[in-house]
């Protein structure tokens, strides 16, 4: 445990970059989205409009794409956005740590530039309908003839496999080895013969999650990351990076609806119970917590520590925060149960956001995993028989 | 400091807390004397006393959460840093009394004093003689000490500020020296918690692995680990946020780090009792007698949960934008 003083301050070159960044945003605003423009692709024209100022990918090596810059200035890009109200850089931060960590030099020069800039739209495939929580007990094979693979399974949970053009695909290519050492992972390209994808429809009317179903599908093995066997440590890094708090770029988003509620607490003093005003004081708590919390964990990093088990803190924090302040969001606002959010499911953009709020307990590893996950790796405690 | 140099510090302070720490409830007197004696030989009422001070906020945070590691007696928060903190702010004109050494003064309540006139004690007040008040408006006095207050908590020593006795005038903050000061105290203090959480969540997890029952030890079963689990997120959230609103009264203005510690306390509040309130239940019934330190834990959080400021006073005040901004 570090318990010595810690720089949470911004490094010096910070405030010009976030003057920089601000300047060309007012000269380059969000576009306007289409009628009938599904909002991944709305985003994805944003992605390529962020990359084309060079805002993508600050932390990424030069060499791979990016401006070779440290985490906290991605970060700062993250906060300017969300201080905006302006969607946020796509998650591919954590896809890109997977690949610089694990992928071949060749690998990295082929993919990193064109996920950065949007070229190439990545999914996950992680997931199954028989392995959930069970991560290791996937069923996906990939099976090794010659110079390729066969690769047959089904995926589940791979978010806008429909929009994407390749999959970080996990698949068992040993089914005599243990669990964690028989499974390997590869860039799948989508448009494969063999591949289907179907889009979920999701409790808040959106469809994000996609089934994927994989019969007889060509995986060369140039397109496997890393060694056969490998896949293991690569989706633990690629886990333990989404949950980190720094990587999603939920933060800025949070303060935003606080800042409302706190305005509500304020216009609303004589209105409000006083228990309610407790709340939005508890969820501006959670806030900043948590803003100190991804700030501690950033002088961390900084000072050498990449993200590991203590990610699970993270994610846990994470929740806590989401889920309170969407709880009670609908209680300052109860007309958000109102209406029709737009996409013909029943309730207001507000509520849409809160169904969305109660997946944070259940994607990128429960709640219960992440403690079961701090209990044995940094608590050390004993494994049941 | 230089790392090296507060290191160091930091090791004096943890070996102190180590030697010092009370085995049982039953607390002797002259040990809280010859401890409090020790603490003031290690020479840190310097850490803040001198101008500019010779520590930063956070590494005395650091060292706070050290003090509270362990149950100690020792004042080490009033007497060594908070009263000299005080006097610092207030300039040379404030020396106090020659050859006395002030604490300071809470409302009865334990709060923050309310105008003059209300009820005060002395607060974390061990080896103390004096105690330093100051008022909403920012006017500090020094009072007298009288006999001792019987309070929850066995290890920190309060005393009553008696009605009558007369009050020295020292100084008095200004308006961004007193808003730095709340902020401060309520940093040092949830400091002071956070390491007591941290420290008797660490015994509990410790228990947890030998402790055996139907053939197995406890901490192997999901529901304990689980507890334990989330005692310590309640703990890293606590120790981000202080350590956090510690580093903004170094680097940031007064009305920024004053959210910040009132975030921490809010959190701390919470977190602390809660992590120690799981702590217990995984020690199960030995954590519930006279002679385990658990209730001294628990006593001291509990405690201080109240003091300064209640999870009721700063949700209440944070539920709104400041006004400022």
């Amino acid at each position: 445990m570090n318990d010595t003083p810690l720089d949470f301050g911004d490094p010096a070159d910070l405030d010009d970059l976030r003057r920089r960044f601000r300047a060309w945003l007012a000269e380059h605003p969000l576009p306007e989205r289409g009628a009938d423009e599904p909002l991944p692709t709305f985003l994805h024209r944003w992605h390529r409009q962020l990359h084309s100022g060079g805002w993508v990918g600050l932390d990424v090596p030069q060499v791979y794409g990016g401006q070779g810059l440290s985490t906290l200035h991605q970060v700062a890009i993250s906060d300017e956005l969300g201080a905006g109200a302006a969607p946020g850089i796509p998650r591919i931060g954590y896809l890109a740590h997977a690949l610089m960590e694990f992928a071949s030099e060749e690998q990295r020069q082929r993919w990193l530039p064109r996920m950065l800039a949007g070229e190439d739209v990545w999914c996950q495939g992680f997931s199954e309908p028989g392995a959930g929580s069970d991560l290791a007990g996937m069923s996906t094979t990939a099976t090794r003839e010659g110079d390729h693979y066969i690769v047959n399974g089904q995926k589940l949970w791979t978010s806008y496999a429909q929009y994407s053009g390749l999959c970080l695909l996990l698949a068992r290519t040993d089914r005599s080895a243990p669990a964690h050492t028989s499974i390997s992972a590869f860039a799948l390209p989508l448009d494969r013969a063999g591949v289907t994808v179907r889009p979920l429809r999701a409790a808040n009317g959106d469809d994000e999650f996609c089934e994927l179903f994989l019969d007889d599908v060509r995986i060369e093995e140039s397109e496997r990351i890393g060694a056969e066997g490998n896949g293991w440590p690569l989706a633990m890094t690629t886990v333990s990076y989404e949950r980190n708090a720094l990587d999603t770029g939920h933060i800025s988003k949070y303060g935003l609806l606080v800042e409302r509620l706190r305005r509500a607490a304020r216009d609303r003093r004589d209105e409000l119970p006083d228990g309610l005003r407790s709340e939005i004081g508890r969820c501006f708590v959670d806030y900043e917590v948590l803003v100190a919390h991804a700030a501690r964990r950033t002088a961390e990093r900084l000072a050498g520590r990449t993200a590991g088990p203590e990610s699970s803190y993270d994610k846990l924090l994470m929740t806590r925060t989401e889920q309170r302040l969407y709880e009670t969001a609908l209680r300052v606002f109860p007309e958000e149960l109102f209406g029709d959010g737009g996409n013909g499911a029943e309730g207001g953009e507000l509520f849409g956001e809160y169904l969305y709020s109660r997946a944070a307990s259940v994607y990128g590893g429960t709640s219960q995993i992440q403690r079961n996950i701090i209990a044995k790796q940094v608590l050390g405690l004993p494994s049941a028989r | 400091m230089q790392a090296e140099e507060f290191l160091l510090v930091q090791d004096l302070v943890r070996t102190f807390a180590g030697r010092h720490r009370v085995e049982s409830a039953d607390l002797e007197p002259s040990a809280r004397a010859a401890a409090q004696k020790a603490l003031g030989e290690l020479g840190l009422a310097e850490l803040r006393g001198s101008s500019p001070p010779a520590a930063t906020v956070q590494e005395c945070a650091l060292l706070a959460e050290e003090h509270g590691s362990q149950p100690l007696t020792t004042s080490l928060l009033g007497t060594v840093l908070l009263a000299p903190e005080l006097l610092r702010l207030l300039g040379d004109g404030a020396a106090p009394e020659v050859g006395t050494t002030p604490t300071i003064a809470l409302a009865r309540d334990l709060r923050f004093p309310g105008p003059p006139g209300d009820g005060l004690v002395a607060w974390d007040c061990e080896g103390a003689d004096r105690a330093l008040c100051v008022a909403p408006d920012g006017t500090v006095t020094s009072a007298e000490l009288g006999p001792a207050v019987p309070a929850a908590d066995l290890l920190r020593g309060i005393r009553s500020v008696p009605p009558g006795s007369p009050a020295a005038t020292v100084g008095r903050l200004g308006p961004e020296q007193l808003t730095h000061w709340q902020a401060y105290a309520l940093v040092l203090l949830s400091s002071e918690l956070v390491g007591a959480a941290r420290s008797f969540v660490r015994q509990s997890v410790e228990y947890a692995r030998e402790r055996r029952q139907y053939g197995r030890s406890i901490g192997s079963f999901q529901a304990v680990q689980h507890l334990l689990a989330d005692a310590t997120v309640l703990v890293e959230a606590g120790t981000s946020a202080t350590r956090y609103a510690a580093w903004c009264l170094d680097n940031q203005p007064p009305a920024r780090a004053l959210t910040a510690a009132r975030v921490a306390k809010a959190e701390v509040n919470a977190s602390a009792l809660d992590a120690v309130s799981i702590g217990m239940q995984v020690f199960g019934g030995i954590a519930q007698t006279w002679e385990h330190v658990a209730h001294l834990y628990l006593r001291k959080v509990l405690l201080g949960t109240t003091t300064l400021a209640t999870t009721a006073d700063l949700l209440t005040t944070l539920a709104e934008p400041e006004t400022a901004r």
